[in-house]
């Protein structure tokens, strides 16, 4: 009998992952790490905001509308409550709006990513892997799309759902609806990243191979393929994760998006922008640097992550 | 070369200096007038952008008297059966026709007509007949004094045009011919009309007055956010913006190129109640039942409502608290009444559980958005207050184009309505808002939610007809006091007016915010 050679055992996901090339230039990128820290920051202060914020600003009845246009730091002339980012004009505290308004940019920009990234690498797998005359429809279809602008087909898709739903439940939907209408403006770029990294790989050997011994086209897609094409997708997620915050913020700032009284950072902005002439400036300028600070480190995290998962680049 | 340069310059700017010389004026409006047909909808921005090229047989002038202005006299007739005016001579429209008493008839026929917006006007009216080409004869069913002065804003449209362009009646949801062009006998003329993008007016050459104005050319530019058209006047983008946002005020005057004009309009800001709704239609929580039928409710909201703290913060302090449907500037003002309902709380909780809904309720506020003075910021407000006693509202704020055809649709359990009364008296409102709303009596038309009280219907032609001073005041006195106890509406407050111009312009400002073209001049 001959020994079986014993592998050594293992090494745990943490440690691979911790001796990896990719944390190596993570550790050694400062930009990479200040923004991670950022956005931890933020993550956690928006997951905890009903521990963090004083108040709760999307309960109408905890608002004291003498509270309105509170300065930072300076007690109200009337009721003399102070705010450390001050109020907007229905006596909201900014710092609590903040922390509760990320909460939904956050939401809407990670179910936003979610959504448009399980469609776009379905159908982009899907037409990269069968190929044929729904390649040919899924990819037109997709060239359509982007022919309009992005922010475009988000009104548009808000604006019929808004019409459909009835008004009492307006509110409740209207998260979903961004969340809907973001990510199906947003599917695009996922789906030709994918079909153009399955057609590269379906002729691999290992594919023919899978195919030769019987597996099914669903299970070489998703068990062979997938992995394979994911860490393209996985910059473009982290880069169209800033894209998602700001389209939101743009659509509410609008007024088509998060309703009034659950106000995202852009409708914040939208509500600050009206007092800029009038000095009340601290109701645009922190909800408008928070959105900055989490847009911008997402999007430095995105182009690290590029750097880093390309070989060819360092 | 360079002297060329110079050269090509200096003819450059003064073919640019060329139409700068002549007096174009350019405003901008929260709201775009949403028709140009003066009998299609009775609202502020259209009546008032109308009265610029339209013209009634009287007007009113920069102190809100009534003067001549297509009639040049008019005269009761016998005992109070009427009124008899007599037509100015050698008047034409501005596509050249000329005006006499056919017009008229025509104009009274098409405003009075059941698909008019301005029918109740003409409910004192039995007949009108043309004597003679400048005679008419207004005959009404009771005495009404009053009458020159409530037709000051029927405007005289062209029989023959209206005719010929199928507009012989408003269409206040399709539109028609008369929706994007205006033929009136005004000093100024529509020349291009674009909704929601630009209205430019130009001085109509035969106008039978004397132009005050210098203006050449005049340019309207509805921008519907206030601080963007804040930024067009102190830019000198635009000459004049209507309103100034309210919190910009106290900065602006301090600005030597801009100019406030400030005064109090004469609007009433209320809540409305559908009184006669079965049930509220967006509640999560009841069904089939309309808490707002219960008098308590509404003193309820009347008392949860802190009206001082809108004015001290979104206001700034620029409106006055009221306690009926019109101002104290009106003449009826009610001076017998109480003050409004106090805020409190605890008294409208207490109220709430009397009327059986201790544990409150939850209801749609519908409210317009780029009509009134910061109106879905006062919404919002009155939102949060309610929901302090526990009542909770689901805010939906839309632009005027889509709220006046929501609430006429009934789709509402509380509405927000500004109301200035067009005659400047009290007996306006309670024919718009507070009678029994009766299309063929030409009543009610802006009383969204039926409010409906035997009494006020009984007095309403009474006051209408009363010579009386001291007598009308007293059945004045008694609908207010009906109002008040039945609490119809909750009065907020009176709406301030505030203007901004360029410093290089002079105007006048009526309080009833009609904003008047040919007393403009630019200097």
């Amino acid at each position: 009998m001959t020994d079986i050679p014993v592998a050594p055992p293992p090494k745990s996901r943490l440690r691979l992952a911790l001796e990896s090339d990719v944390f190596y230039t993570f550790r050694r990128s400062p930009v990479a790490v200040i923004s991670a820290l950022v956005v931890l920051v933020l993550l956690v202060s928006a997951i905890f905001a009903p521990w963090i914020a004083s108040t709760n600003p999307f309960d109408p009845a905890s608002l004291n509308l003498m509270n309105g246009f509170t300065p930072p730091l300076e007690p109200n002339a009337f009721t003399g409550d102070s705010f450390l980012l001050g109020t907007d004009d229905q006596g909201r505290d900014v710092f609590s709006t903040i922390l509760y308004g990320m909460r939904i940019s956050l939401f809407v920009g990670v179910a936003a990513v979610a959504f448009a990234m399980v469609l776009g690498i379905t159908l982009g797998l899907i037409s990269g892997y069968v190929g044929g005359w729904v390649e040919t429809i899924i990819m037109r279809v997709a060239d359509v799309q982007l022919t309009f602008p992005s922010i475009l087909v988000a009104m548009l898709i808000f604006g019929i759902a808004k019409g459909i739903t009835p008004v009492e439940y307006r509110d409740q939907m209207a998260i979903w609806v961004l969340i809907l209408a973001i990510g199906l403006s947003d599917w695009v770029q996922f789906a030709r990243v994918v079909r153009g990294a399955t057609l590269v790989e379906k002729n691999k050997e290992y594919v023919q191979a899978a195919r030769l011994i019987g597996r099914k086209p669903g299970a070489i897609m998703l068990r062979h393929i997938l992995p394979n094409v994911l860490s393209p997708v996985l910059v473009i997620a982290t880069i169209s994760l800033a894209l998602a915050i700001i389209a939101e913020a743009t659509l509410s700032f609008l007024g088509v998006g998060a309703p009034p009284t659950q106000p995202s950072l852009g409708t914040l902005i939208r509500i600050g922008q009206g007092f800029l002439f009038s000095g009340e400036w601290w109701i645009l300028f922190f909800p408008a640097c928070t959105l900055l600070a989490l847009a911008l480190s997402v999007n430095l995290l995105g182009d690290w992550l590029r750097d880093a998962l390309n070989p060819r680049l360092r | 070369m360079s002297r060329m340069i110079c050269a090509a310059t200096a003819a450059l700017g003064v073919a640019l200096a060329a139409p700068a010389a002549a007096e174009e004026f350019k405003w901008a409006v929260t709201t775009d007038p949403q028709t140009m047909d003066p009998h299609a909808v009775n609202s502020t921005p259209v009546l008032g952008f109308l009265n610029n090229t339209y013209e009634g047989l009287v007007r009113r002038g920069k102190d809100m008297s009534v003067e001549p202005a297509l009639a040049t006299g008019w005269e009761p007739i016998g005992e109070g059966e009427g009124w008899r005016f007599t037509l100015r001579e050698g008047v034409t429209f501005h596509d050249g026709s000329s005006f006499d008493a056919e017009d008229v008839l025509f104009s009274y026929q098409r405003a009075s007509s059941p698909e008019s917006d301005t029918a109740s006007w003409f409910a004192p009216v039995s007949e009108v007949k043309v004597i003679d080409a400048y005679t008419v004869d207004f005959m009404t069913t009771a005495p009404n004094p009053l009458f020159p002065s409530s037709i000051a804003n029927w405007m005289i449209m062209d029989s023959g045009w209206a005719e010929a362009n199928n507009a012989t009646r408003p269409d206040k949801e399709a539109g028609n011919h008369a929706t994007l062009n205006a033929n009136g006998t005004g000093a100024f003329k529509v020349t291009t009309r674009e909704p929601g993008l630009r209205t430019v007016l130009e001085p109509f050459e035969g106008w039978w007055g004397e132009a005050e104005h210098n203006i050449t050319r005049a340019e309207l530019t509805p921008i519907q956010n206030p601080a963007t058209a804040l930024a067009a006047l102190l830019s000198g983008d635009v000459d004049f913006i209507n309103p100034v946002p309210i919190q910009d005020v106290a900065r602006l005057a301090s600005n030597p190129d801009v100019k406030v004009v400030q005064g109090i309009e004469a609007r009433v800001i209320m809540l409305g109640f559908p009184h006669e709704a079965e049930a509220l239609k967006f509640s999560s929580d009841i069904d089939g039942e309309n808490p707002f039928a219960d008098v308590r409710v509404r003193q309820a909201v009347a008392h949860a409502i802190n009206v001082p703290a809108i004015l001290q913060t979104i206001m700034r302090g620029n409106a006055e608290p009221v306690n009926q449907l019109v101002s104290a500037a009106m003449s009826g003002y009610s001076e017998a009444l109480g003050a409004a309902p106090a805020y409190d709380p605890e008294k409208a909780r207490a109220l709430l559980a009397e009327a059986g809904y201790a544990d409150g309720f939850s209801f749609g506020l519908k409210c317009p958005n780029n009509r009134y003075l910061n109106d879905e910021a006062v919404c919002q407000a009155v939102t949060g207050m309610l929901a302090q006693v526990g009542i909770d509202a689901t805010l939906e704020a839309m632009p005027v184009n889509n709220y006046w055809p929501e609430l006429r649709a009934d789709n509402f359990d509380m509405y927000l309505l500004g109301w200035s009364p067009g005659t400047f008296d009290a007996e306006h409102p309670i024919r718009f808002l507070v009678a029994t709303p009766n299309e063929e009596k030409k009543l009610g038309s802006w009383n969204f939610g039926g409010f409906s009280n035997a009494r006020i219907d009984t007095l309403l032609p009474m006051i209408q007809s009363e010579i009386d001073p001291a007598e009308r005041q007293a059945m004045l006195d008694e609908v207010a006091q009906i109002m008040a106890d039945e609490q119809a509406y909750v009065p907020l407050y009176v709406q301030p007016l505030v203007w901004g111009t360029r410093a290089n312009i002079e105007l006048t400002q009526r309080p009833d915010n009609f904003f008047i073209l040919r007393w403009v001049t630019v200097s």
